[in-house]
């Protein structure tokens, strides 16, 4: 009881502190009033300093089981084990919530502090937009969706999780996903901040596209390991489904994808301001969307959220937030001119322009997809839905080209680009052509796979190229050009990932069978021998059935647990035996007494490469990009002068 | 011609394109969510339903493929589903099934969704 008190104050007091916060650094923005917007700052530091304290709260009160907060007795019960009560913490939608706060309110208060030393005006406007972020997600908790309900009735014990929910890999890949989604507000903010003040000069610049990295990164890091964990907790053979859930998650992603390679023309060329702007606003819009359809239940998903009331809430913060970034942008047409637009088609700034072209389409397909139900339920009065073919279909091809950009875009020079580097494209092409022309002979002429082959090798061929040019002496100066070898590292990892994806939809084999102890199956060129279950008793009653099916020498054991506690669910646990050309996939169904069983056997061929591809791609962009020196206005000044000094 | 008229082109030429696809796409594939009342009322064509799974689960052809009824209030629908079903399937939960009536006058699912629950609520199936 008194840990539910602590916590809902603690709630009001960050929502006080935000809307004063709001008053006063927009107000120091206004006049340009450095010690005024030093108080909002605080302000905003106060925030979270409540929320970590409501943070912690829930945290002690998962912990210590206080049954008469509902959160606690609805997510959790005596027996979850301590690491999963942490995890509660995020696993149901109060506490996600509020997780999304306390994540915000630490990157925020990380971003104000630097961009205060950056342009003080366009900090203060920032922080105001922050704390407004905030303020919203604060009220939320406080009034419609408090994590620190009372219940009327204490009950003797709480409900538990869902077995399927009580996985490692559950504690890792929703934190990153709703860490991602938070963090799109502080690459909104800083712009939205620079907007505000009429521009934020060449250091803002270089913030905004360090804190789009980390959402970038965080979304990366929260989508690979959303599949790592479909394909090996949940055991349906796949990692990527198009469910709505998964499509909101990669939405933003893409558009920050966009973002890293638009920047460039701004950072060297003065170009596409007003995009990059955009960009980010964008991506910030489609997170807010994201959570708005993954908790209000407006789309059906596979993946049922508690519905509750915070539809409308989120629904009326989305409306608020496109129309005055809307205005924002319209208001400072002036500022986002571009000194430089791109003027040559064919160019690198070109290449990048097409590669946002093409990311925004496939998000278009895919957000179109995805709110289809609404649409067409609105308009027919029938709710439509399409499934993976349509994603596989439309945003399938979008994806190609992508790939085959990757092959041409990075060869192409800036600026004015004349014809020489055509040159350089022919080993990729052909080296494309032969492979294409190779899977046709070898795969009898598919030419999803002919495709898939050709553009996934031209694309290696071009980024192997970028990666040795220049040989060893080159490397030796890899600290200088860390950009060029972490970009190009990540266009490899892409490229793996490419082919991993590419190989696991294009070489699937699947087959199901009720196998007789004793009996063999061949499935995709593996000869397995089924040779019975055993069943063991665990703990409160759980009961794993475990398979033993020979392959040569090894034995692998797909099993299963029941849970008569949870109404007699089962869970899979899948065998997966991983080689760098294919996994062997084996869930176990339903056993019978006569000793047979139902065995799932799934062929993926190169599933392996998108985990090491992801890795690199991640790694990649990382290492192109964090601990860039941080320049100082006046050495960005003294950098071109230097630069045309040397020239002449 | 200006530079926005001819990116704009570039960038109308991959809307069209990606459009067009998505517009014939969306024609061929989408299927429409129904309630089990409908289906019954209208067993033609392809369709999404959601219903409660009872109590009345049969496993055949040695468990590769299930039998039960899906509820949705008042309203019954045999259903005839033949694969693997998703861990928490079990009686009580909701399902999206897609597929179309057959003249057994069982539905012939050929996917079969479980909702993934975020909370655990009751083991018993949903009074009617």
């Amino acid at each position: 009881m008194t840990l539910a008190l602590v916590g809902s104050g603690a709630l009001l007091a960050g929502l006080m502190l935000t809307g004063f916060s709001i008053l006063v650094s927009s107000y120091a923005g206004r006049v340009a009033r450095p010690d005024l917007a030093a108080v909002g700052r605080r302000a905003f530091y106060a925030a979270g300093i409540a929320i970590g304290l409501a943070s912690a709260t829930l945290i002690v009160a998962l912990l210590t089981h206080d049954l008469a907060i509902a959160f606690v007795a609805e997510h959790t019960d005596s027996n979850t084990p301590a690491g999963l009560l942490v995890s509660s913490f995020y696993g149901g939608q109060e506490g996600s919530l509020l997780y999304w706060v306390l994540i915000l309110s630490i990157l925020g208060s990380a971003a104000v502090a630097g961009a205060a030393r950056l342009h003080e005006q366009a900090a203060a406007y920032a922080t105001a937009i922050l704390a407004a972020v905030l303020g919203f997600f604060l009220l939320v908790l406080a009034f419609v969706a408090n994590p620190f309900d009372v219940l009327q009735i204490v009950p003797r014990d709480g409900l538990g999780l869902n077995p399927i929910l009580r996985d490692g890999g559950m504690l890792v890949h929703p934190p990153f996903l709703l860490a991602g989604f938070a963090s799109f507000a502080v690459p909104f903010a800083l712009a939205m901040g620079s907007l505000l003040a009429g521009g934020g000069g060449a250091a803002w610049t270089q913030a905004m596209r360090r804190w789009a990295l980390l959402s970038w990164g965080l979304q990366a890091v929260g989508l690979t390991l959303g599949m790592w964990w479909a394909y090996h907790v949940l055991g349906w053979g796949g990692y990527w489904g198009w469910d709505p859930v998964e499509n909101v998650a990669l939405l933003p992603w893409l558009v920050a994808t966009a973002y890293i390679h638009s920047i460039q023309v701004e950072e060297k060329r003065q170009g596409l301001r007003a995009w990059n702007h955009g960009l980010l606003v964008l991506a910030f819009l489609l997170a807010i969307f994201g959570t708005l359809v993954v908790r209000s239940g407006i789309v059906q998903s596979v993946h049922t959220f508690a519905v509750s009331a915070i539809g409308p809430w989120f629904f009326g913060f989305l409306a608020v937030a496109v129309v005055g970034s809307g205005i924002a942008l319209a208001a400072r047409a002036e500022y986002l001119r571009s000194p430089r637009p791109v003027e040559v088609a064919v160019s690198r700034e070109g290449a990048f322009l097409l590669n946002n072209l093409l990311l925004l389409a496939a998000l278009a397909a895919i957000l179109w997809g995805t709110v289809l139900p609404l649409v067409s339920g609105l308009v027919r009065g029938e709710q439509a839905v399409v499934g993976p073919s349509y994603y596989d279909r439309v945003a399938g091809p979008c994806f190609v080209v992508l790939v085959a950009l990757m092959a041409i875009g990075p060869l192409v020079p800036w600026r004015n680009a004349g014809r020489s580097w055509v040159r350089t494209a022919v080993t990729p092409v052909i080296a494309g052509l032969a492979v294409a022309i190779l899977a046709g002979i070898l795969g009898g002429w598919r030419p999803d796979v002919m495709v898939a082959a050709g553009v996934i090798v031209a694309a290696a061929v071009t980024t192997v190229q970028k990666l040795t040019k220049g040989g060893l002496g080159a490397m030796r100066r890899f600290g200088k050009r860390r950009h060029h070898y972490g970009s190009y590292l990540a266009h490899l990892g892409l490229v793996v990932v490419a082919a991993g994806i590419a190989g696991s939809q294009l070489g699937h084999v699947q087959r199901q069978l009720v196998a007789r102890p004793g009996q063999s199956i061949a499935v995709g060129g593996y000869s397995l021998v089924y040779q019975g279950y055993t069943t063991t008793l665990l703990d409160h009653g759980h009961v794993q059935t475990t398979a033993d099916v020979a392959l040569g020498q090894e034995t692998l054991h797909p099993a299963r647990i029941a849970y008569p506690d949870f109404g007699g669910q089962t869970d899979a646990r899948v065998a997966i035996r991983s080689t760098p050309l294919h996994d062997l996939y084996l869930v176990l169904g339903p056993t019978a007494p006569d000793g047979s069983a139902v065995l799932l056997v799934v062929v993926n061929p190169l599933v392996t490469w998108i985990w090491v591809g992801a890795a690199l791609l991640i790694g990649g962009v990382l290492l192109a990009n964090l601990r860039l020196p941080a320049k100082a206005p006046a050495a960005e000044a003294a950098t071109p002068r230097l630069g045309a000094m040397v020239r002449s | 011609m200006s530079l926005t008229l001819k990116w704009t082109a570039v960038g109308a030429v991959v809307a069209g394109c990606v459009g067009y696809l998505a517009y014939q796409t969306t024609g061929t594939t989408a299927a429409y969510y129904r309630t089990v009342a409908e289906v019954r009322a209208d067993p033609s064509g392809e369709a999404r339903v959601l219903g409660t799974v009872d109590t009345d689960v049969v496993r055949t052809k040695g468990g590769l493929e299930v039998k039960f009824t899906a509820i949705d209030g008042a309203y019954r629908m045999p259903v005839v589903f033949d694969g693997t079903v998703p861990d928490i399937f079990r009686p009580g939960i909701q399902v999206v099934v897609e597929g179309r009536m057959g003249s057994d006058g069982a539905f012939h699912a050929a996917s079969l969704l479980a909702k993934c629950p975020s909370r655990f609520t009751a083991a018993s199936p949903a009074p009617g």
